[in-house]
This record gives structure tokens, sequence and C-alpha cells, in this order.
């Protein structure tokens, strides 16, 4: 197992813009040979919102083979941070060196390497930013970076998601730092990849009461890349608990390890579902089903009130939107943006939003982890949000994110999900039209 | 005063989060302004499988002006994937043509045969609203459709303005496509759709359970997982 196989679908995405004349193993030297460093106080690492912020960017680096090096204190973890294990912060975040993929090491930083970036969490100090650096910064709900010297204020947050949402803004100005090193197919094409000086994220801010946040009922369709992200961004939700089932017939592949946030290396060959099931435990009680999501499944056992969709199969949302009678959330990707939308019972389905289905074959879907977290970070919003009866409003059913550039004004598009006479699920908002 | 509507104006055409100006004229088709977008952003990868969609999520018809389909001028469209276009669109069955392919491939099978049938409709639609049965040699084991027959059914339809919309034929047992079926097609274009009936078409009058396939710009079949995703009943 090499970082050659590990990060094809990363190499697979950066073809879209990368030169024909390049080869796939120097996309891939060029990922492993960037230094970011990751740079913290101990006042920034003292709440679950900055440990989050840290250990969410060094697992998005990491799963783009890049090699990070770390300025922080030791100081101990506030709360779990899977797939980081340990009690010490910097000593879990040193034993993931190797862990994600083959190469990409998680070092103390010794001042020997100059770093190529420098991502830096609130208002920590930092001797040296001779590289291009950023601040990460945030509140509850909403992440921010910035290349500018204003003031940032330090994390201090128990609610995670907006510390989340700083981490994928880092990582994805780590991976438009790769696209500016390769030569392009087309030279006006570096308009994707040019740095955001400052950028920001905000998934809107809602009040949630103090104390345990029992969301219920869930099953989880697919335990691949986009429903890990969901799992991981909520088993960070201080005194969240669940239960459900997870179904997926598939084992983890060397090539999952790029954007698979609960996987690691040891994790190649063993079956998805077992492996989401038992890396929630005890927080979150799912049984494993082993198996693809079937009707006859649900004829034994209804679905649950919320269903969780990151199947990429289309045919199989319908499927699951046939059986769901209560709320389905669906996340994917395509490229280099993704497509997040909630369905419930009378609102136009999941059939509406992807009507028929893509013919492209079984062929290797480019992904990479950043945007793949995207997809998940949004249906852990969203099925937050329905689970304490503050879902968007109807104006906000889909979500299309690209985040290249967070800069721009139109990085995201929220929409509503449109009815259509041939819907495949046949959907009730459908007939009406039809009729 | 007469107020003035402009015929060409800018609207503002997002892709992966960079938005830029194309310039359109009202007349102009909406196809015309996906490939001037399509270029702008020099895309080459897949790019037939993009479309132009509106704030409210909606998708902007391709078929209609700009006047038509309502675009005015600074409005601000979203160039993405579009899942329909992968698909080519769905077949939209007409009243009773199921009902008439089942009793023709019975009749001529007498459930010992293989027989085909196709499926026809106006050239500009995706309507199938007839079903014609060809001139053809049969066995247990395959067909084989008169060449005359066949030259004669291109003259029609080019004189009729209809076309052929998918191949529905039988096999003996199971449901598959051969690796005959997989190389002659009647129609050898990307997105055509082939339906193959198991038991020489003598079980329910249903699409279930038998093989549809749709062919791919490469020239293989991709097996589609349910008659669904090929075919709506108007």
């Amino acid at each position: 197992m090499n970082a050659l196989e590990q990060l094809g679908r990363t190499i697979l995405l950066c073809r879209d813009y990368s030169s024909d004349t390049v080869s796939d193993a120097q996309i891939c030297q060029r990922f492993q040979s960037v230094r970011v460093l990751c740079a913290a106080d101990k006042l920034n690492l003292s709440s679950r919102s900055g440990q989050t912020c840290l250990t969410t960017m060094v697992a998005l680096l990491s799963r783009m083979g890049m090699q990070v090096s770390l300025a922080i204190p030791e100081t101990s973890m506030i709360q779990q941070q899977l797939p980081f294990v340990g009690p010490l912060l910097r000593s879990s975040l040193l034993a993931s060196s190797n862990r994600f993929i083959a190469g990409a090491t998680v070092q103390q930083d010794d001042s020997r390497h100059k770093p190529d970036l420098i991502f830096v969490l609130g208002d920590s100090g930092i001797e040296d930013s001779s590289s291009p650096t950023w601040r990460l910064s945030g509140q509850e709900w909403c992440g921010r970076i910035t290349q500018e010297t204003t003031h940032a204020p330090s994390w201090a947050s128990d609610w995670p998601i907006g510390a989340m949402v700083s981490a994928a803004l880092a990582a994805g100005e780590a991976f438009k730092y790769v696209m500016r090193c390769l030569p392009l197919r087309n030279h006006e094409d570096h308009i994707f990849f040019e740095p955001s000086v400052a950028s920001n994220w905000d998934f809107g801010s809602i009040g949630i009461r103090e104390g345990e946040l029992d969301l219920g009922e869930v099953d989880i369709v697919s335990a691949g890349a986009i429903t890990q992200a969901t799992l991981y961004a909520l088993l960070r939700v201080p005194a969240l608990r669940m239960r459900g089932r997870v179904f997926d017939d598939d084992v983890t592949a060397a090539t999952n390890l790029n954007r698979n946030m609960l996987s690691v290396v040891s994790d190649v060959g063993s079956k998805k579902a077992l492996l989401v099931a038992s890396r929630c435990s005890p927080n979150f009680k799912f049984t494993p089903m082993h198996q693809r999501f079937s009707i006859e499944e649900s004829r034994v056992q209804e679905l649950a009130p919320y269903v969780l969709v990151g199947v990429d199969d289309i045919p199989s949302r319908w499927q699951v939107q046939r059986c769901a009678s209560g709320v389905l959330i669906v996340s994917g990707t395509s490229h280099f943006s993704i497509s997040s939308s909630c369905h419930v019972p009378g609102a136009p389905c999941s059939g509406c939003q992807h009507p028929v289905d893509d013919l492209g074959g079984p062929t290797a879907i480019p992904t990479i982890s950043f945007i793949s977290f995207w997809a998940g970070l949004a249906m852990a919003v969203r099925f937050i949000r329905h689970a304490v009866g503050a879902p968007y409003l109807v104006g906000r059913q889909h979500l299309w994110l690209t985040p290249l550039r967070m800069d721009q004004p139109h990085a995201a598009l929220w929409s509503p999900v449109v009815p259509i006479p041939n819907c495949p699920v046949g959907c009730l908002s459908s007939r009406r039209i039809s009729t | 005063m007469e107020s003035v509507v402009e015929r060409k104006f800018a609207v503002e055409i997002i892709y992966n989060g960079i938005t830029k100006k194309v310039e359109v004229d009202g007349e102009e088709q909406v196809a015309a302004v996906l490939q001037k977008a399509i270029a702008e952003f020099h895309i080459t990868q897949n790019s037939h499988l993009l479309s132009l969609y509106r704030q409210d999520g909606s998708l902007v018809p391709e078929n209609e002006s700009v006047e038509r389909a309502g675009i005015k001028p600074r409005e601000v469209l979203l160039l993405r994937p579009n899942a329909v276009k992968g698909g080519n669109g769905l077949l939209k069955l007409a009243s009773g043509v199921l009902q008439e392919t089942f009793r023709m491939l019975r009749v001529c099978g007498r459930g010992e045969c293989e027989c085909a049938v196709y499926w026809m409709g106006p050239s500009d639609s995706d309507l199938v609203n007839g079903v014609d049965h060809p001139l053809h040699q049969r066995s247990a084991f395959g067909y084989e459709v008169n060449d005359r027959w066949l030259t004669d059914l291109w003259n029609r339809l080019a004189s009729s303005r209809r076309s052929i919309k998918a191949q529905v034929h039988t096999h003996p047992g199971e449901a598959f496509h051969s690796a005959t079926d997989d190389t002659w097609p009647i129609v050898a274009q990307e997105g055509f759709i082939s339906i193959v009936i198991p038991d020489f078409a003598t079980g329910q009058v249903s699409l279930k359970n038998t093989w549809i396939g749709r062919l791919r710009e490469d020239g293989r079949w991709h097996r589609l997982g349910s008659p669904e995703q090929a075919i709506c009943r108007v």
C-alpha cells in the first residue's frame, strides 16, 4: 500500500485541471512535498472548539498526503477526537503520523524546515510568519480564515461546528497551493486556485439548550466518505446521543483513505458498517448492517425518523426515499462542489433533486478530503437543526457549495428543490404538479 | 414614450464559485448560451453534462430562447452538472404501448421463439406512441430482421419525422443482453435504450423483471437499475 494508490482519487480530481504532461507520481509527490505548520497556544487549545479546529485541520491536511508540523504545547484532550486517540492532544496528533496516508507525517516543529504554509489558531502568537499565513477563528456555527493581521479572537466555545468550518477553509487553501505549483492545462484556470486573503462560512446560528442532545433514531445509508464526515462532526458535539443502523456492504479500500474521516491505514479491508459502528461507540449506538439497503429490509423494519444518505448511487437514493417516512438528508460531491439537501414528507423529494441516474457507470470518482468533509459537515448541520426543531427554510432546501474560492460572493448557492413531473420516486409534491 | 426592451444584455454565470459575465441575445437559444458559458470557463471534460440553473433551483430549458426562458439582464445563473443529461431524458411511454408490445411479442413468439419490436415516436421529443413489429426470421435462440424491411423503415421514418426510441426483444428464459445484442443495436447512438423481456414475454405485462440498458458514448451498454431510470408513463 503506498501513497500513490491511497491518493488515487485526489490525483484524479487534480486531473480536472492539471496538464497532461504531469504524471500521477508527480502530482502525488507535489502533495507529499508540502510542509504545513499548524500553530496554537495553550489558551486557544483550552476549548473543545480550538482542539476540534486543530485536529480536523491536521486530519484534512494529512489525508491530502501533506507533511504537518506542530508548534503547540502539550495539553490534555478535553474530549475524544477520533480517530486521534490518547489522553494528550499533541501526543495523539504526533501518533497519527502515517496513519491516514503513507508518508504523511505529523511532527513537532523544529524550525529546521521552512514551512510552505502556516495556519495559526485564533490569536496565538507565532515567531516566524515569512511564509503565507492564515489565522483561523470562528464562533459556534461560523468559521473564518484570514491573512490579514487584524486581531482574530481566541477559540473559546464548546460548540464545534465553526471550528470545523475554519479547518475545512484552511485545508482548501493548502490544496490550492498545490494546484498553483502544478502546470495547468489552461492558464486561465488559475483563477479557481488563487489564494483567499480572507474567507468565511456561516451555517446560520441557532440556539441549542444546554445538556444532553438526543437526536433519537437514525438510519445511515452508506458508511463511506460523506457519512463518516458527518459522524466525525457529530462525535465532536458535546453530549450528543443517537442510535440506529448503518447500512453498507463495502469494505474499506486504500483509495478511501484520502477522505474517510473515521478510517486509518490499518482499517483497509475491514467492513465499513462495522468500522463506523465500532468507532462511534459508545457515544452513538449503531447496529452495523453489512449489506446494501433494500426495500425488503424496510419491510422487515421501518426506516427511522431520520435517514442520512451518503451513497453515490442515485437509484439507491430513490429507493431509500420511497421507503422513508420521515426526514431524509442527502449529501454528495461532484468534483469540486458539494450538494446537500433535506427532504421532509410532502416537500419535493431527493428524486426531484437527482432525477435520473448518472450513467457514468462504476468508474473511479474524483474526490478529496476537504470537499467530502464539507458535504458531511453540511449534512451534520442539517441533522442537528432538524432534531432541535430549527430546520432551514424552504429557500435553503438545497445547498450547492464549491469550497475553492470561498472569498467569492457566489461560492455557495442556497435554493429550494423544485418538484418535477417525472420524479422517479413519484413523490406527493411531483404528483401535485402533474395533476 | 415607448419602452425599449434590450435584446442584448449580460447575465452572470457561476462555475466553481467564480462568476463571469456572458453576453446574450434575447432570441438566442439557451443551448447557445450554455455553450458560451462552457467556452468562457474552458471546460473540456464532461461538458455535455452541464446545465444552467436559476437561483430558485430550477433548470433553464435549453430548447427555449433566452427571452422565452425568461432570462433577465444581470440574472445570476449557476453552471453545474445535470444528471438528467447523463440519462438523455426519460422516454415518455404513451398509454397502451406496453400492452401492445407484449401482445405483439406473444402472438409472434408463441412462447417458443424470440421476437422483437421497436418503440417509435416523434423525432423531436421523448414520446413513445407507437410500436413497430419488424419482418424477421425467428427461432428459440434469436431473431434476424429483414434487410429490405429495414430499408423501408428508414425511408418511412425520414418522411414521417419519427424515430426509433428503443428496441424491445424477448429471450427464452432469463433477461440479459447477449454479445449479439451488445454489438448489433438497431440504433447505435449514445443514449439508445434496449429492453430484453424474459420468458418470451409470457409473464406479467410489466417491465419489472426486464433487462434495461442504455448505450453509452464509448459504445458499451450501461445496465439501468430500474425501468424508472429510462421510462415514465404519460
